[in-house]
Parts: structure tokens; sequence; C-alpha cells
């Protein structure tokens, strides 16, 4: 399984997928909650967590980065709709 | 009304009078205490931790960490320590036969007789307790950052805590905790233990554990219970604050999720150790000593990272000898949610595994923290609604907790003014 970083979608983020075409981006994922998983390399995990020490692994369960401040997953968001892709990690880490 | 606790001895309170009490610290020397000793101070007290009766000499904890025993061969996994330091030993003249006078919030809390002073390897206690001397698992950060000495002997509280709200209507002494499982009339009652807000996952291994335990009784009269018992300590950023832990597991109730007669909500004064399979030992023997009969052990209990298998918390109680622990364990897999079932459901009873959808207490978090409020089926909306009441309420805007909570929230207990 690989590492991902959940972005979940509220109404403001699917506005914003509608708008830019994308909104077949976002998956089914949690009884009907929509969720955009942005793939993550294991040294850009570590570097996430370095960066952002109140991130968590949870390597037991979903394999996925959780508990990013707000405003970064919101910052994560806006480079997949700019990029139109959710290989985005390289980019958002190089101001890090 | 005697009753009996863990290893077989009768559950004490070591309390003091108050009387009594300012009469017994006039003269001794005070020595500040930080949170975790004072949390650990009320759970010796009051009998949470029985046989303890303070804190552990050095045979206790060669026994503990070398056998997984006290040195009078009862069943105990975790050491229970009073850290100092050389230069506070020397600065105070503390020696073996002293009696101090433990203060904190600067007031007198309890006495501790000074039975043993000694040294024991901090990386041998981690790798004998946890399994690891690494310090990024933080029982061994906890361990690593104890004082370079270590003070065994009785404790005896001498100012009583006053729990404050919204914490003083779930908290119970053992002796308590018993007589309310009288009174309800329950003959066995399992344990949920938490440090999380409930999801629809948890909610349904506490039913599923509440079957298990039920078992044969008759179904005429409610004769089985489920306790939460929420462990609150120390807290990190980012975690739920408190507040919300407890009112949204009771809220489960409140909102019929659970009929009043089968479920109760209660608080633990702990540290979380992250210790696994062994704290799931130290967990079942506080419980019983609470006066369960049965302990729920889920996926991972009392884990963190990838220090412990998934189910070696299950595994552990097959070592034990028979009799050394007077509580059963209740093994659960996960419950995860089936899209082709829809519906939260047993991972040991479906088959739909390659459609299933995991989560966990920390995936919730992290989907409120985006600003989404999760499907009913995964989160009640009574407990989403609670948890942003909370927020308001208790967490200065945030249901997590943050620098300020950390700073200024209202402390779980206070020791009132005591005159002596």
């Amino acid at each position: 399984m690989s590492i991902t970083i959940n972005i979940w979608i509220n109404e403001e983020r699917y506005e914003k997928l509608q708008k830019a075409g994308l909104a077949n981006m976002a998956e089914e994922a949690l009884a009907g909650l929509k969720v955009i998983k942005v793939p993550c390399t294991e040294q850009q995990k570590d570097k996430v967590l370095k960066v952002f020490p109140t991130a968590k692994y949870d390597s037991a369960t979903t394999k996925s980065i959780e508990l990013l401040p707000r405003e970064v997953k919101d910052k994560i968001f806006d480079l997949v709709v700019e990029k139109q892709s959710i290989d985005v990690m390289d980019d958002f880490l190089k101001n890090y | 009304m005697t009753y009996i606790g863990h290893g077989g001895k009768e559950i004490v309170e070591r309390v003091l009078e108050p009387e009594k009490a300012a009469e017994a610290i006039k003269g001794l020397t005070p020595v500040p205490i930080r949170g975790q000793i004072a949390r650990e101070i009320i759970d010796i007290a009051y009998g949470f931790f029985t046989p303890l009766e303070g804190f552990m000499t050095r045979a206790d904890v060669e026994g503990v960490c070398n056998e997984m025993k006290l040195a009078n061969g009862v069943l105990w996994p975790i050491p229970i320590v009073f850290d100092i330091s050389t230069e506070e030993i020397n600065e105070k003249g503390i020696k073996e036969g002293d009696k101090l006078l433990l203060t904190y919030q600067d007031k007198p809390m309890a006495i501790l007789e000074v039975e043993e002073i000694f040294t024991y390897d901090k990386q041998e206690m981690a790798q004998k307790v946890y399994g690891t001397t690494e310090d990024k698992h933080p029982g061994v950060a906890r361990t690593y950052n104890y004082k370079d000495k270590f003070i065994g002997g009785k404790i005896t509280l001498v100012n009583p805590p006053k729990i404050n709200p919204p914490f003083d209507e779930f908290f119970f002494t053992p002796k308590q905790l018993r007589q309310k499982f009288a009174e309800k009339g329950w003959q066995r009652v399992v344990a949920h233990q938490t440090r999380n807000v409930p999801h629809t996952g948890h909610e349904w291994l506490m039913k599923g554990a509440w079957l298990s335990t039920h078992g044969e009784l008759p179904v005429e009269k409610t004769l089985t219970g489920v306790l939460v018992n929420a462990i609150i300590g120390e807290k990190r950023k980012g975690d739920y604050i408190d507040e919300a832990i407890v009112l949204c597991h009771d809220v489960l109730r409140k909102a019929g999720y659970f009929r009043e007669d089968v479920h109760l909500t209660s608080i633990t004064l702990w540290d979380m150790r992250y210790a696994g399979p062994k704290e799931a030992v130290f967990h079942a023997i506080l419980r019983s000593n609470l006066g369960l009969t049965h302990h729920m052990f889920g996926r991972d209990h009392a884990g963190v990272g990838t220090y412990y298998d998934p189910y070696d918390a299950h595994r552990i109680f097959d070592q034990i000898p028979e009799g050394a622990l007077n509580i059963k364990p209740i093994r659960v897999l996960a419950w995860w949610y089936c899209p082709i079932c829809g519906e939260v459901t047993y991972s040991g009873l479906c088959g739909h595994k390659e459609h299933s959808q995991n989560f966990s207490g920390t995936l919730i978090r992290s989907i409120i923290q985006d600003g989404v409020k999760p499907p009913r089926l995964i989160f009640r909306p009574e407990v989403f609604d609670l948890i942003m009441e909370c927020a308001e309420k208790y967490g200065f805007g945030s249901a997590f907790v943050t620098d300020k909570y950390l700073k200024e929230r209202n402390p779980v207990f206070s020791l009132p003014d005591m005159k002596y």
C-alpha cells in the first residue's frame, strides 16, 4: 500500500474542483465521503513529518499522513488544482 | 464493605482525615512534584493500583522489568516510580527513613515514606518494558526523562483533590465504582479503554464486546454493562481536548446509541506509556481493581508506530498464568466500513475485504481538521456537534489541544487550600 496524504473534500473544495473541471479527481473513500489521495514517497513522508511536527503517519490502519494543519492541506489542494495532477509533493516541498 | 482487588489484596484507601493530615505533615520537608506523579499518587491512594501502596522499590522494579512481577510475586508489567535528582536529595538532605511532604500546585498533597533511595539503568528499563531503547518511542522518552535517582516507599494522601467540572461527574474511586455497579445490578462489566472521541468503529467495538461479555446470562434483565474508562493524563498538541473525549462518550448514551442501563463513562488519571502488550496487561489490572469482569482489547491496543504487532496485546494474555489476573480479555479485530454491506461491520465476519474502507481515530481527527463533517454512519452527528461545542466552551475555539489550551485550561483537578 502506498503512502498518501488525504485531502478530504468539503463543499468549498468540491466547488473549486468543479470550476477546474476536476470533479472526477475525487474518489469515494469513506461511506460516501470524497477524498483526493496525494501520493508520497518514503522520503517525502519523512520530510513532511519533520517539517510539520503535529502530523502523524498512521502506519497501523490507513498508511496515510494525517493531522496536517488545515492551511497546509489547502496549499497542497491548491497545487493539485493548479497542476491538474495529484503528483504535487515535490513542488510542495520545494518551499520547505 | 470489603472489596478485593488485584493480587487478592483488599482495596484500601490511603487517605488521612483532615485533622490527622494537618498534624501529620507538620515539619516535613516539602518536595514539589509534577503532574504525572500527582496523578499516580491519586491512583495509589484510592486503590486504582492495588496492591501498590506507594512507589516501587528496587526489588519491585527489578521484578517488573525482568519477570513482569512485583517482588511479592504478583503480576505487574510497568514500573511505577518516583524519580528525583541527586541535587535535590542533597539539597534537602533526604535519606532513607524520612517522611517527605509532596506538594503540587503549591499545596500539600501527600506524604512519601522514604523506604529506599536507588538508581536503575534507564536503558535497561526501557528495553525490558518497551522492547526498544529508541527515544522516538514516547514511553522510552519518558523513561529517559526520569531524574537520576528513584525513591521507593508508601504514600498517603493528605489533601484529597477536587475534581473540576466537567470531569467531576465521571470520577469514581474503585470503591465508588463497585458500589455503582452493584446499584445497577451489573454482574458483568466490560471495559472500553479510550483516549479518543468515539467514532462508530469504537461504538461497534463496545457493542460487540458487550455481547461477548453477556454470553450465556439471561436476557430478561440487564446484568451486563459497558464501562468507558477514559485515560486522562498528559496532553500533546493536536490531541482531542479531554473535555471532548469524556463528554462525547457520555453523549452516546444520552443520544440513545446505548441504552441508559448498559453504559457508563468514567475517567482514570494516567499518563499513557504506549507500552503495547505490557500496557494492555496494566490496563487489565487497573480495570480489575475498578471491579470490572471483562476487558476489551482491539487492534493495536496502547501501541505506537510500528513497535508492536497489531495483535501483540492479544497474545500476551496467553502467557499469563491462570489466576494471576482476575479479569477476562475480550479480543476483537477491527471494524471497518463496507460499501457492499452498506454499514460499519466486523472484519472477522465481513467477506468484502477488497472493498473495505478502514478508518481510525486519527483519520477522523484529520477529516474534522479539514473542516469536513464525517457521514453519520462513521461519526454520530450528536458527537460531532458536541465536539464543536466543547471547542467553544473548553478549547479556546479548537477541539484539539493548542498551546493556549495547555497553558490556560481549567485543570482536571485542583488541590484545596490546607491549613497546617
